[in-house]
């Protein structure tokens, strides 16, 4: 015996036993552990989404009236409602606390009757009527420190109360759009219905409002005091709440919004199956997930992978106040030096839907405005007779990703132009200098003299870690300058820095994207905010139209917008003005619609929105998600 | 008199150091591009919709008011100083207005200090005992596998370090969370198990990237005092060598440690910044990342005078210190 041990045979296997037996411990644990999760809730009823954002330094603070109040927790996407809600998939506005459209009482639009929900109650018993309406109304209108008091009473004369369930609102001027000043339409909406008989009393200036009263299916829980994660729980009386009566009982018991902090994390998340859905990530993350983890979906199950119908286009977007880019010209050139083929690839490997026009080209939008305006965009010529547009984009960026060895690329031309979009400008270096030359611009042996007689180099801001497709397309834009021979620099900036130059406008170009945002097919929203009467002096800060572009044409086109109601016919019409408008102009270099890499994990639950199953657009952290979550089936239940 | 001297020439030095600090401050950030209350208009302008330019300049000179940054540069700086030095407040975060800095900063604290001090406590007292033997016994297998170990591991990014320490043990064998969970009642032992559990790894990734350096440092301290004739003087004596180690060559080496050791202590307010945002640490190298980003001038003021106090601290305590260790100063 002392024999054996003295070569370590038996130690060895000793400890290789012992080894074996610990690692079998460990992962009956690990089992054991994964059928609750770390907040104590059985994970089989918990749905675990990505808290789009760090974690919450002030997570005593729900008062969604106060500014620096994060909202991402939950409270908005899950425990609030709006009075009129946005139906993703098919491009409108639903009534949500509000039991139908605002009924318009005058034909100046001034006058609206709201009729509520009946048989809806806040979190803890009390009825929801018209008086918490009315009281939130008040409560807005006299509280002025709130941020969003001005730009309430701005529009907001008056709501009063016609009977329980019922209200009028009277606007300050002609307002045929009101549920989209008190509704969402893309992300959410200020106005938050707050219950009367938890704010009556308090200054919502200061109130912290937590724990918060709910009015959804779901309410607060547990919170992690350092803002990682927070737990709602569903209520008992959920059939006493919008989502109750509108689409049925929610099956998740739980819902953890929780951070991860960095993207390796959040995608070690999920692959460990603690995570259910996330938000945004890279497609390189995606493509680890899809290997890694055989329950993770994408919003395709081949390319392109991500969903493309994200409300908000990106592109290159002019300081049209600063020379040289108060010129259509050096708008134009720019544009053409641009081979979009390439910037696609290299920013997210072509899994990207191209747009010449100043609307996303989401499903609902592309057939509202990309495929009819796509003669106009054909026959549309420059000053000089040139006609810009590239109507095969579609089918020669097929045939390149196919020569470059990608699979499932679509051949009929039909699904390409689906796909990759209606087309784009053409690459055109030489049309792009002979604007310029025109414009008087000049040539000093390769160095591009601006008109005044400086060498022209560009410098291109762009986020710097965060909004990836922003950030990474403004390099394949530099590089593509850059080679046509006008030396860019991209300059990444955090948030602050990122958007205050915006609207100061102390950018010279941009890869920014709030100009170019819809989701309906009354694009008046974002439209609007090319009106000239938002332009404001350099260095003044401006709420829109923050690339300052005056066009008289446009802002008279925009007035007659404001005065459509949103299902009257001409609206479309009136938008495709508009966009022809800003074609012709250029103020910004609209090129891709948002690709946006949202991978769910089929382990715990199924019935996700996909691109095969499109009842509402992937956007976790919107007001709306309430209504996918009430759609989610158990995963045992599919088996 | 001397001492008194002494004493006062480092206090002066010590209220010089602090008003330079602060002044560069508060005066760096307002050179930054960002503008707290565009950032946030910006931000209101997203939920609200557009708003007029009069709207736009009455919400603008709301903020500005509301945030304390009306006035002119002279008049937020007189402010500033009073707010810090009289009322040591810093006034509400403007990213997560109306929180109060000092709230937010007293909620992280505890998170960063717990961590990094115990990680930095354990880093240098293995590090400088494994160095200390290594030194002494330079030639013994046992000394050059210490330093062996300590040359590899102390070049290696602290990132790398931290992202395999993660893959391993909250991916691969998934022993440790992936992200802080702290659950448990107020002073209870559930409480300081969660928090232990949870801080594990991130304390052995600054353990890990640190204890190399302490360990070079001292071994390279103890042979250069091993030739040191005091030392060849004690060990003609016949002294034995847990004597030479512990009276003789410990005291000496250590003194720089001790040093270094009251500087990290100071620096660790800054939080560990990376350490923080890899492992998602609710601590304050977390909150001045946020700051940064966002354009927090309060917030940013706040974590950095916090780290400028204690730096200039550490400094000073050291100073009245070492003639009570190093008999050479205070007889000098």
């Amino acid at each position: 015996m002392q024999r054996v041990h003295s070569n370590g045979r038996p130690v060895r296997a000793r400890l290789a036993r012992l080894g074996t037996a610990a690692t079998l411990a460990l992962i009956a644990g690990t089992a054991t552990a994964q059928e609750m999760t770390d907040v104590g809730t059985p994970r089989a009823d918990t749905l675990i989404v990505d808290m789009l954002g760090a974690r919450v330094s002030n997570p005593t603070n729900m008062n969604m009236y106060q500014q620096g109040v994060i909202l991402g927790q939950g409270l908005h996407q899950l425990a609030l409602s709006l009075l009129w809600d946005i139906d993703t998939a098919a491009g409108e506005q639903i009534p949500v606390l509000a039991d139908a459209m605002p009924e318009p009482l005058n034909d100046d639009f001034t006058r609206f009757r709201v009729p509520l929900k009946q048989g809806i109650t806040w979190s803890d018993g009390e009825d929801f009527t018209a008086d918490d309406v009315i009281f939130t109304d008040q409560m807005i209108r006299n509280t002025p420190e709130l941020a969003f008091s001005a730009a309430y009473t701005d529009v907001i004369a008056s709501m009063t109360k016609v009977d329980e369930h019922t209200i009028e609102i009277e606007t300050t001027r002609p307002t045929p759009r009101l549920s989209v000043v008190l509704g969402s339409v893309i992300y959410g909406n200020s106005f938050y219905v707050v219950p009367q008989h938890v704010w009556e009393g308090e200054n919502a200036a200061t109130f912290t409002n937590f724990p918060p009263v709910t009015i959804s299916a779901y309410e607060y829980s547990e919170h992690d005091p350092n803002g990682s994660w927070f737990l709602w729980e569903k209520r008992d009386d959920w059939q006493n709440t919008d989502i109750g009566q509108m689409v049925g009982e929610p099956e998740p018991d739980y819902v953890l919004f929780r951070t991860y902090g960095t993207e390796e994390r959040r995608v070690l998340a999920m692959a460990n199956n603690e995570m259910d859905i996330l938000t945004d990530i890279s497609p390189q993350s995606l493509d680890i997930l899809l290997n890694q983890n055989e329950n993770v979906r994408a919003w395709f199950p081949d390319f392109p992978y991500a969903n493309l119908d994200d409300p908000c286009e990106r592109g290159m977007h002019f300081n049209t106040a600063v020379a040289p880019y108060d010129m259509w010209q050096t708008r134009w050139a720019l544009a053409l030096a641009i081979d979009i083929e390439r910037a696609s690839i290299a920013t997210f490997d072509g899994m990207m839907r191209a747009s010449p026009l100043g609307v996303p080209p989401t499903e609902v939008l592309q057939n509202t405005y990309h495929e009819p305006m796509t003669e106009w965009l054909t026959e549309f010529e420059l000053e000089d007779g040139y006609k810009p547009f590239n109507p095969d984009f579609a089918t020669e960026m097929a045939e390149r990703l196919r020569s470059e060895g990608i699979d499932n690329i679509p051949e009929d031309p039909e699904a390409q132009r689906e796909l990759f979009g209606v087309g784009w400008w053409k690459h055109d270096p030489a049309q792009a200098e002979k604007l310029l030359l025109d414009a008087g611009f000049t040539k000093d042996g390769d160095t591009w003299m601006t008109p005044d007689g400086t060498p022209w180099t560009i410098t291109l801001f762009a986020p710097g870690g965060f909004e990836v497709q922003s950030e990474r397309l403004a390099y394949a834009v530099a590089n593509e300058w850059t080679q046509f021979g006008v030396p860019t620099q991209v300059q990444p900036m955090p948030a602050g820095a990122f958007f205050t130059a915006e609207n100061a406008g102390s950018h010279e170009v941009g890869s920014y994207w709030a100009a170019a945002c819809a989701i309906i097919p009354d694009v008046f929203v974002n439209l609007e905010g090319w009106h000239e009467d938002y332009i404001r002096e350099i260095g003044v800060p401006a709420s829109a139209n923050r690339g300052r572009y005056a066009n008289p044409e446009l802002s008279a086109l925009i007035d007659r917008l404001r005065e459509v109601p949103p299902d009257h016919p001409e609206i479309t019409e009136l938008g495709t003005e508009i966009l022809k408008v800003l074609v012709e102009g250029m103020p910004a270099i609209n090129m891709f619609g948002t690709s946006k890499f949202v991978p769910v994990n089929e382990t715990y639950w199924t019935n996700y929105p996909t691109a095969e199953n499109y009842y509402e657009g992937p956007w976790w952290w919107w007001s709306n998600f309430k209504f996918i979550t009430a759609q989610l089936e158990p995963a045992t239940a599919a088996e | 008199m001397r001492l008194v001297n002494f004493i006062a020439g480092r206090i002066a030095v010590y209220v010089m150091v602090l008003a330079v600090g602060m002044t560069i401050l508060f005066f760096v950030p307002r050179f930054a591009p960002t503008d707290p209350v565009d950032a946030m208009l910006a931000k209101i302008a997203v939920q609200s919709g557009y708003m007029d330019a009069s709207q736009v300049d009455a919400l603008r000179a709301s903020l500005s008011d509301t945030f304390g940054l009306d006035g002119s540069l002279l008049e937020q700086y007189g402010a500033f100083l009073r707010r810090v030095f009289v009322e040591f407040d810093f006034g509400p975060s403007l990213s997560m207005y109306p929180t109060p800095v000092m709230e937010l900063i007293s909620n992280a604290l505890p998170w960063t200090f717990g961590l990094l001090f115990s990680a930095t406590i354990i880093a240098w007292v293995l590090g400088n005992f494994v160095g200390l033997l290594a030194g002494w016994k330079p030639n013994s297998n046992a000394g050059r596998a210490m330093e062996g170990l300590a040359i590899c591991l102390y070049p290696i990014p602290y990132y790398i370090v931290a992202l395999i320490l993660s893959v391993l043990f909250s991916y691969v064998w998934a022993i440790f969370p992936l992200t802080t969970t702290i659950r448990g009642a107020p002073w209870s032992w559930d409480l300081v198990r969660s928090i232990v559990w949870n801080s594990f790894l991130p304390a052995m990734a600054i353990v890990i990237t640190t204890f190399g350096w302490w360990i070079i440092s001292v071994k390279a301290q103890t042979q250069a005092l091993k030739e040191e004739e005091f030392v060849r003087y004690a060990r003609l004596k016949g002294l034995s060598d847990a004597r030479l180690l512990g009276r003789y060559i410990l005291p000496n080496a250590l003194l720089p440690q001790i040093t270094f050791l009251a500087l990290q202590i100071g620096l660790m307010f800054n939080g560990s910044l990376i350490t923080e945002i890899i492992f998602d640490y609710p601590g304050l190298g977390l909150l001045i990342y946020k700051a940064v980003l966002q354009g927090d001038y309060n917030l940013l003021m706040g974590t950095i005078s916090l780290s400028i106090v204690a730096v200039a601290t550490a400094t000073m305590i050291i100073d009245f210190l070492y003639p009570l260790i190093d008999p050479r100063i205070r007889h000098g």
